[in-house]
């Protein structure tokens, strides 16, 4: 009798504990968050209806597995393969909004380029507005964290987040202790006439600088324009270029490869000219990560191995 | 025939009279020195750039290309392809580009008596841009971009050539008609162009850099294949002063004069329409170098064309080059349009020369 | 010996017939005026003659030749004309405009010399526009330009001169001055001048002959004693005036006498 009141006691607290805990994660907080554009977000009950304006968010939804959730995606959200189906709301800057606003959503996923009008104008039908525009990889892993606080997948953000992490770790253990004159000069290209790259501030050279390189445009800041008697002054050893879309997508490669005054970089003569899918490169997501581990094959064959070309 | 071509040419100074005191001496002064001053003006802008270069190694290699003159390089390989390949043949596109739109500017002026003509009044700019602009959109073979500049040069020609037979009546081509229906195309081709570039998805910046003008990735090649329009177009235009100075009188005038003014009206505006073609179409709309130059030349110079277009291809061609220097020298390594440049600077100006000389100035 | 004819000539703008039929012969030395009110198609006439407009039927010789088959630069060796409100650029000084005069006998991309600069020179001594000559076009008078244009043309060298009101903005010494000119190149040099005017006067004292042009046609031409009489202005003008016998060479003076006194004077009710 004493010990089957015993087991009952504790399959009671074991149930308690459950219970409890899994009301912790089924019922989040109501909540205010700060976004990457220093705005304040007050969640109030766990959204249920969520719409995303930028191809990056649109990923991160999926990859936390709130597929179901997820009622509008702009045109260019183009992975996974599922999110094609979903309802349109527009291109990248140019937004629906009444679109939007008769799908009634709990919460929607902005970029930075959603700043100056298309938030202000969501704000004022009285709509929540989170923006996300991580500069650098650290803060798009907090970013996706913060997304699954808000929308109640702390537990898939935080195994997701933690094997980014790993893969992250496993680069960088090896290329942070990295001297200057051991990392090769990286020249990273988005466009070709006029050359367009990026600089500090920017992801893409946070994940140069992971994967052990050096931007030889170290001193522009943002996306900008380099002329070519700086490219060909600093010698680059690698050369990125991002494909484009639809047909224009290896026009900047096949330049690169064409222009006979970048011959004689250290890049061109040693075929270290490598294309990148602007899908990756081009968006703060999960597979950003996909992009280090590219870059770091690219940039340290001797450690990482080599990539095989993409095409 | 080649005598005449010649007297043409050399101008020949006669004796001053009371009446007729020797301006020609200080435009002759005028020209002499603008010519120097572009000399100069390459010189330098060969030297300067985002890259630090001494002297000594731009002297070393500008010497050692030419014939008979051995020098054991003591620069890097990449200085001899900086200067050689990427600074003097973008220079030298810069000074023709420059020359040819100050030139098509003024004939522009002269032709339709109009001060507020440019090279691009009649469409020219419009339709270069649509066809850039459908170039872009191509879908690509690897061949790809090398069609830009043949469509935004055809682009060109086909929008003037539509005003010319909107606006001909009979034998004639009235010259206000001319202006009214290269206005109204213009408008209708920048429509479908705003459309197209709404549509171009990822491309429009390419498609923006190219509206706003650049000299970025400017080669030799592209100094060959435009050369020989501008300096024949250019040189017709310049044979043509005299008529175009009476043709500053009205179109009776003129032509009690014995000129035949719907002949040179041809010639010029198919002279004109050419060079700006030749001009935009590798390197995009680069605004105010055809409005402002002739009109400072003017001010300074008087408004003979015999004068004014030499003058004003040697000052457009000296500003070109220098604006395109500090668009890749202010900000380097990046670089800043070079249409934001020269409207910088040259509106300013304009505004300071026309208060030094507060009287007409057409 | 210049010859000038008019035969059977038809002009029109469009739809609209300005002359029907004109014959008009001039000779070597004359002076002939063209009379007639408004919008009778004095400067129809003229444009006629320089092949601006080209006329509905009959042709137009000059020395022999049709006109319509003589080269522009051959046309504008024999015609100069002095328009009625020309077109002047502003920025160009008025020696340059007069120089511009010479354009028919330089050769196609030739440049002024010595000779052109010299007969401008001329031209601009005797029409009293030398004092200015340096001067920019904007800042010159609308008399001034008009003595301009007229220098212009006679730089021009031509054999005919077709002035259209050449007086109208003239002072009356310089609209003196510039008849006598004329008259004087016409007596001494055989130049033929056809002169377009409203000035009734001017007309009688200067022209050898006058062309009164009226309802698309030419109502009377003779000389200035045959033309100028009350009835002939009444029949094409509509005006009363009265024409007397100049007391120093008894050509007609017309005279006008304002309404109150006039005859036909209607009272306002």
């Amino acid at each position: 009798m004493r010990r089957y009141i015993g087991w009952s006691i504790s399959v009671v607290l074991m149930v308690a504990l459950l219970l409890s805990t899994t009301a912790c994660v089924t019922e989040p907080l109501p909540g205010t968050f700060v976004d990457d554009l220093g705005r304040t977000v007050n969640i109030e009950k766990m959204p249920q209806r969520i719409i995303s304006l930028a191809p990056s968010n649109t990923e991160i939804l999926y990859a936390l597995g709130l597929e179901d959730k997820v009622v509008g995606v702009t045109e260019y959200c183009n992975y996974p393969e599922a999110a094609k189906a979903k309802p349109k709301i527009g291109g990248f800057t140019t937004v629906d909004i009444e679109r939007v606003v008769s799908l009634e959503p709990d919460v929607i996923v902005a970029a930075s380029i959603h700043q100056k009008t298309v938030i202000p104008a969501l704000e004022e039908v009285g709509l929540t507005v989170l923006a996300l525009a991580p500069k650098t990889l650290d803060r798009v892993l907090a970013n996706i964290s913060l997304v699954g606080e808000i929308t109640g997948q702390s537990r898939e953000a935080t195994r997701l987040v933690t094997s980014l992490e790993e893969r992250i770790k496993a680069i960088t253990d090896k290329t942070k202790a990295l001297t200057e004159a051991e990392r090769p000069r990286v020249l990273y290209l988005t466009w070709h006439d006029p050359l367009w790259t990026v600089g500090p501030g920017t992801l893409t050279d946070d994940l140069i600088d992971k994967a052990g390189g050096k931007n030889i445009a170290y001193d522009i800041s943002g996306h900008k324009t380099i002329d070519l008697e700086t490219v060909i002054a600093r010698n680059p050893q690698v050369i990125v270029v991002l494909t484009g879309h639809g047909e224009a997508r290896d026009l900047p490669f096949y330049y690169v490869k064409d222009e006979p005054r970048l011959g004689a970089t250290e890049a061109v003569i040693g075929g270290r000219v490598h294309q990148v899918d602007a899908d990756i490169f081009g968006r703060a997501t999960p597979r950003m990560v996909d992009g280090l581990e590219q870059l770091a094959k690219f940039i340290h064959p001797e450690l990482f191995g080599e990539q095989e070309r993409w095409h | 025939m080649a005598l005449n071509l010649l007297k043409a040419i050399t101008i020949p100074v006669p004796k001053a009279t009371p009446a007729y005191p020797l301006r020609w001496r200080s435009r002759l002064y005028g020209i002499a020195g603008l010519a120097l001053l572009l000399g100069v003006v390459i010189v330098i802008a060969s030297a300067v750039g985002s890259t630090q270069i001494p002297i000594s190694s731009i002297w070393g290699v500008l010497l050692s290309r030419l014939p008979f003159i051995d020098i054991t390089p003591a620069w890097l390989p990449t200085t001899e392809t900086i200067i050689i390949d990427i600074r003097l043949p973008r220079v030298l596109l810069a000074g023709v580009v420059g020359a040819a739109l100050a030139v098509a500017g003024a004939t522009y002026q002269g032709l339709f008596r109009n001060p507020l003509a440019d090279p691009y009044l009649i469409g020219v700019a419009q339709g270069a841009a649509l066809g850039a602009v459908v170039g872009f959109l191509l879908p690509w073979s690897v061949v790809g971009f090398a069609l830009i500049p043949v469509l935004a040069f055809i682009g060109a020609l086909l929008a003037v050539a539509v005003v010319y037979s909107i606006a001909r009546v009979g034998k004639t081509l009235p010259v206000t008609t001319l202006i009214l229906a290269g206005v109204a195309l213009g408008a209708f081709l920048a429509s479908i162009t705003s459309y197209l570039m709404i549509i171009s998805g990822d491309k429009l910046h390419g498609i923006i850099s190219w509206l706003m003008g650049r000299f970025s990735l400017g080669n030799w090649e592209q100094v060959w294949m435009v050369m020989p329009y501008i300096v024949i177009g250019v040189v017709v235009i310049w044979l043509y002063a005299r008529p175009l100075n009476v043709m500053q009188l009205d179109e009776e005038q003129a032509q009690q004069l014995g000129i035949n003014v719907e002949r040179v009206k041809l010639i010029l505006l198919v002279a004109a329409t050419l060079i700006t073609a030749a001009a935009v179409c590798f390197v995009g709309t680069i605004g105010f170098v055809g409005i402002i130059v002739p009109h400072a030349v003017r001010l300074v110079w008087g408004p003979d064309h015999r004068f004014l277009l030499p003058l004003t291809t040697l000052a457009g061609a000296s500003l070109l080059i220098l604006a395109d220097t500090a668009a890749r020298t202010v900000l380097a390594p990046t670089e800043i349009p070079v249409g934001v440049i020269t409207a910088f600077f040259g509106a300013p100006f304009f505004l300071y020369l026309l208060r030094q000389r507060k009287r007409a100035i057409f | 010996m210049f010859s000038l004819r008019v035969c059977g000539v038809t002009l029109g703008y469009g739809d609209r017939i300005v002359l029907r039929d004109i014959d008009l012969e001039v000779k070597p030395g004359e002076m002939v005026g063209i009379i007639g009110p408004n919008g009778c198609g004095k400067s129809t006439l003229i444009r006629g003659i320089t092949r601006l407009i080209t006329p509905r039927s009959g042709q137009i010789f000059i020395n022999g030749q049709n006109i319509a088959k003589m080269s522009r630069g051959d046309l504008a060796r024999v015609i100069a004309v002095v328009p009625q409100n020309p077109v002047l650029p502003e920025l160009f000084t008025a020696f340059e405009v007069v120089l511009m005069g010479r354009t028919p006998h330089l050769s196609r991309f030739g440049y002024e010399g010595e000779r052109d600069l010299a007969i401008t020179q001329r031209a601009m001594e005797v029409t009293q526009t030398i004092a200015f000559a340096q001067r920019r076009v904007g800042e010159l008078s609308g008399g001034e330009k008009q003595r301009l244009t007229i220098a212009r043309a006679l730089a021009q060298q031509p054999e005919v001169i077709l002035l259209d009101e050449p007086t109208a903005h003239l002072d009356i010494n310089h609209q003196l001055e510039t008849l006598d000119l004329i008259r004087e190149l016409c007596l001494e040099q055989g130049l033929v001048a056809v002169s377009a005017t409203h000035d009734l006067n001017l007309a009688a004292q200067y022209c050898d002959r006058l062309v009164m042009l009226s309802r698309e046609r030419i109502y009377c031409q003779g000389t200035p004693r045959q033309v100028i009489n009350p009835d002939n202005i009444k029949q094409v003008y509509g005006a009363e005036v009265y024409v007397y016998p100049h007391p120093v060479n008894r050509l007609p003076a017309t005279l006008i006498v304002s309404g109150r006194n006039r005859p036909d004077h209607h009272k306002l009710d």
